[in-house]
């Protein structure tokens, strides 16, 4: 007991020892706490890609390939898998905008995640839930296969699920909360396979798609309402949050996308191919190093 | 012998692979497909727990390690029957998860250096590799229709066999040759080609080389007798593991020496006196009972044998032999071991009051590991909810399976209790029940079918089954009333030429669509009738080819197609009268419909698995193989949805029955009143 009145009259006491416990205290907690603090509130995230597609497109490839720098061989994907890499140092990334040419100072590439996602019908679950889910998504990487585009019935099934991704992206766009919108994704469609040889070139790519999501958003619109609609809450049946890019345009162009901040641009290449072209990796590279 | 063995994540990556002889990655694709995703396979217990599917010329067995995520896969040929691979799977995924477990479990790994398991395994398989014995019902895979082919037409065949024994193939026209050589060389009591003289038993591939290894009969009289025993002694008794023991023939030769006493097994097939499945020409309906009979004459696991072998690499072999008899012992026990779970019965109340306590708290808390007395419970409160949705218990059971293979020993997520993770999981697994691997964009197609992409433009055809009194002339009308409002022309056609009044309810329905389209100026609908008591499928041939209206006038004017989409409306049937099931294989045959969809109630309750199945087993083509890609048929519809509210289960019902997805939902009794399926918002309904 008498300790503890000594203790306690020595605390409040004006010796020297005293005072200077005190300042030591005062300056070092607030210190100690905000570190604490920051660490765990600024865990930074890495820049996340995601890869999605039809079965069978090349995306469980293309992970391996932009993440050991040689494709491994792969089967139908059952599960989403992650993978975290490195810019290769030849790429720029949108840092180096402010280097100047002649910098030779040591620069570490960013370091992103990939997320590869299942194509199948009934595990696309996967890829939609991560692009509605609140991560730090940069840019998508919708991977498609170059030769089966050419038959009828892949290019329906690709055209499909790219209406349907490029739909929900534009619905993220129109329908935010604030006036500011949120993060623009930019989507990069990928025309795997090239070196087949019934794949066809990036450019009729494009534009094949174009006019088949083109009559895939005419159907649309004009298909049976959704049993979760109209049953619950009255039509709301909104056609022009439906209808992809220009409403009432003639067809459909990916510049129209634009005014959702979705910026598509086709890339060609192959993830299979040896030798001096390397598969035009690298145009992915620089992609995704301008939108990290 | 092995084909190929195969380890690859469930993201899809194959971190090890090996080849003994070149396999087409599509095989391993359509296992993942067909078992994991689409669940086609029903996965009740195969053989000693490493279930086995089969496609094209092999079999594919394989065994799963869900905590790390891995999927190991052994392919050999049909034909064969290897049956130390289950071990050789359990040892390898013992081996490789020891070897490569960490490297695993620690995030983002996609590759792993396996340099140095190509020597383990190739120990391992010179250790486990107790010889293959071909398989007697090789008749049961889908080989059946080359029983019928002459043997010289089955060259193919041989050459996938591995040859222990030389099988040079006979041409028929060389027969009466070969056998003056039989006769006359009797000094040879090597194997020598005996021909099938008989040319109305061919020889099947997989007995061409038991021919090889028949005794030779002496020179002169003893031929015929000696030729009567070769054509006999096709099958030797199935137990032989060995083929090449001439000795071992030579005694089922005798045996049937004299004139065969012909004996029959429970199949009804003859044994010993014929080559099995010579007199049985049908192909296989069911061959899973027939195969695993076989398999119990052949399986000998040959223990002793296993530590016989000492291949190459006998250094890696030594430290192998404890961890491998260990892997194997530990598996081959019987579940022995009791649940650990109650370690805690401790004496008295306060030991129980603590334990309950400390599960309270666990489930609360989470990060709790999931032990089979765990979920019990939890999972027969869904069952029964589940059960209260209307769905089928047979459904409801597998739901069940599905969320307890998932989660048995998973750890729980933070803060949440046992029943969200498991209402978590019967959510996943109903939306990947439900959601179809394909959606149906049924505008899409009939303009693509119409307009002619490809090939000639020709009507879409769609016809409508189910049971009586389900609403298929109803909904018929509501899908003419879509497909009017889109500008195509409709020939609705009248197939029910059973019951009273049904023509005059076509009738009706057709007179209030065209009084509706014309009001609005889109399309056109007409009925097509042919009065009652005809064939329903030949007045829908008639009413396809009217449509087409093919050479009916001169090109260049009508000769065009004079309807866009036909629609055939049939009888109400029950699904267990196989007079009138039957009837539908002719139909399916004759009309020959782009779609078929069944019309399945909202209100029917466990019948509705039942009904799925029957209805759908019908559609074969001419060639007996069911449409579809093998399902039958093509979606269903399901009506009376504004009668149930909530209990929307046979939703779940037919799906699970049939693995045929849900194309439309009927909600009232008007022509508008057509919905299509939305997968998120009928899951909602069933968890609720």
């Amino acid at each position: 007991m008498t300790r503890l009145e000594d203790w306690l009259t020595w605390t409040l006491s004006p010796s020297i020892s005293a005072i200077l416990v005190t300042l030591i205290f005062s300056l070092t907690l607030p210190i100690l706490i905000h570190t604490y603090l920051y660490k765990r509130a600024v865990a930074k995230e890495l820049p996340t890609f995601l890869l999605l597609g039809p079965s069978g497109a090349g995306k469980t490839s293309l992970l391996t390939l932009l993440s050991n720098g040689t494709p491994s061989p792969t089967h139908t994907s059952q599960a989403p898998q992650t993978a975290t890499c490195q810019l290769p140092s030849t790429t720029h990334s949108s840092e180096d905008k402010y280097r100047s040419e002649n910098d030779t100072s040591s620069r570490t590439q960013p370091s992103i995640h990939l997320l590869d996602t299942p194509g199948h019908g009934k595990l696309r679950h996967h890829a939609i839930a991560s692009l509605t889910s609140p991560t730090a998504l940069k840019g998508l990487l919708f991977v498609v296969d170059s030769a089966v585009l050419s038959s009828a019935a892949g290019l329906t099934e690709t055209a499909e699920y790219l209406y349907d991704v490029l739909l929900l992206l534009q619905k993220r766009h129109t329908q935010g909360k604030t006036s500011k919108g949120p993060l623009a994704i930019p989507v990069l469609l990928v025309a795997n396979k090239q070196d087949v040889f019934t794949s066809l070139p990036a450019g009729l790519v494009k534009s094949k798609l174009e006019e088949e999501l083109g009559k895939v958003r005419q159907t649309r619109s004009k298909g049976l309402l959704d049993s979760g609609i109209g049953m619950d809450d009255d039509g709301e049946a909104d056609e022009e949050s439906n209808w992809l890019g220009e409403y009432g345009a003639k067809g459909f162009k990916f510049a129209q996308m634009r005014e959702y901040g979705v910026d598509v641009e086709v890339v060609g290449m192959s993830t299979s191919a040896e030798g001096e072209d390397e598969g035009r990796v690298h145009e992915c590279w620089s992609w995704i190093g301008a939108n990290v | 012998m092995l084909d190929g063995f195969e380890i690859l994540t469930t993201s899809g990556i194959v971190l090890w692979r090996r080849h003994y002889t070149p396999i087409s990655s599509s095989l391993i694709d359509s296992l993942v497909r067909d078992v994991f995703i689409e669940e086609k396979q029903k996965p009740g217990g195969g053989e000693n727990g490493a279930p086995s599917y089969k496609k094209d010329r092999y079999t594919l067995r394989w065994t799963s390690a869900k905590d790390v995520g891995l999927v190991f896969v052994a392919v050999y040929q049909s034909l064969l029957h290897l049956s130390w691979i289950e071990s050789l799977l359990t040892a390898v995924k013992g081996l490789f998860i020891k070897a490569y477990g960490q490297e695993l479990k620690a995030a983002h790994t996609l590759k792993v250096n396996t340099a140095q398991w190509d020597p383990t395994f190739d120990a391992l398989v010179n250790r486990l590799d107790t010889g293959s014995t071909r398989r007697q019902s090789d008749t049961i895979d889908s080989e059946g229709p080359t029983e019928l082919t002459p043997p010289s037409s089955s060259a193919g065949d041989d050459a996938d066999e591995p040859p222990p024994v030389p099988a040079p193939l006979f041409r028929k026209p060389a027969i009466p040759i070969k056998r003056d050589d039989l006769v006359g060389d009797s000094t040879s009591t090597d194997a020598t080609p005996i021909p099938t003289p008989d040319t109305s038993r061919p020889a099947t591939p997989g007995h061409a080389p038991s021919h090889l290894l028949t005794a030779k009969g002496g020179p002169g009289k003893a031929s015929r007798r000696s030729r009567k025993a070769q054509t006999f002694n096709a099958s030797a008794p199935a137990s032989s593991g060995d083929e090449s023991s001439p000795g071992h023939n030579l005694k089922g030769g005798a045996k049937t020496a004299a004139k065969g006493k012909r004996r029959w097994d429970v199949d009804g097939m003859a044994i010993e006196g014929d080559d099995d499945g010579v007199l049985d020409y049908s192909a296989p309906a069911t061959p899973g009972p027939d195969s695993t009979e076989r398999e119990l004459d052949v399986a000998e696991v040959n223990t002793s044998q296993m530590g016989s072998r000492t291949g190459k690499g006998q250094f890696v072999l030594k430290d192998l032999d404890d961890e491998v008899d260990a892997i194997l012992a530990s598996s081959s026990k019987p579940q022995q071991r009791s649940n650990a779970t109650d370690d805690t019965t401790g004496s008295g109340l306060l030991a129980s009051a603590s334990s309950r306590l400390t599960s309270l708290f666990r489930n609360v808390v989470g990060g709790k590991t999931l032990t089979k007395a765990d979920l019990q419970l939890p999972l027969q409160q869904m069952q029964t909810h589940l059960l209260s949705k209307n769905v089928a218990p047979e459904a409801a059971n597998r739901l069940c399976q599905a969320v307890e293979t998932d989660l048995l020993d998973q750890k729980t997520a933070n803060y949440t209790s046992i029943e969200s993770t498991i209402r978590d999981s019967m959510t996943k697994a109903l939306t990947r029940m439900l959601t179809p691997t394909s959606s149906l964009d049924l505008l899409r197609e009939v303009t693509s079918i119409t307009s002619g992409q490809g090939a000639p433009a020709r009507p879409y055809v769609i016809s409508i089954v189910g049971v009586n009194g389900v609403g298929k002339s109803t909904n018929l009308s509501k899908i003419a009333f879509f497909l009017l409002q889109n500008h195509f022309r409709v020939l609705v056609v009248a197939g029910d030429t059973f019951r009273s009044g049904a023509v005059e309810q076509l009738r009706v329905h057709v007179r209030n669509l065209s009084a509706l389209s014309q009001r609005e100026g889109v399309g056109k609908v007409e009925l097509f009738e042919k009065g009652y008591g005809k064939d329903a499928a030949t007045v829908a041939r008639d009413a396809v080819a009217f449509a087409t209206n093919k050479g009916a006038q001169p090109p260049g004017g009508s000769g065009q197609m004079l309807y866009d989409v036909v629609l055939i409306d049939t009888a109400g049937r029950r699904h267990n009268d196989s007079r009138l099931m039957s009837s539908l294989t002719k139909f399916g045959q004759l009309a020959n419909p782009d779609k078929v969809f069944m019309v399945g109630e909202a209100l029917v309750g466990t019948d509705s698995v039942a009904q799925a199945r029957n209805f759908a087993k019908e559609f074969v083509d001419t060639k007996g193989k069911l449409r579809n890609n093998g399902v039958g048929m093509d979606g269903f519809i399901i009506s009376k949805c504004d009668t149930v509210g909530d209990m929307v289960g046979t939703l779940v019902s037919m799906v699970h029955a049939t693995g045929i997805p849900v194309v439309f939902l009927g909600v009232g009794q008007h022509y508008g009143d057509l919905r299509g399926l939305n997968v998120g918002w009928a899951v909602d309904k069933l968890m609720k």
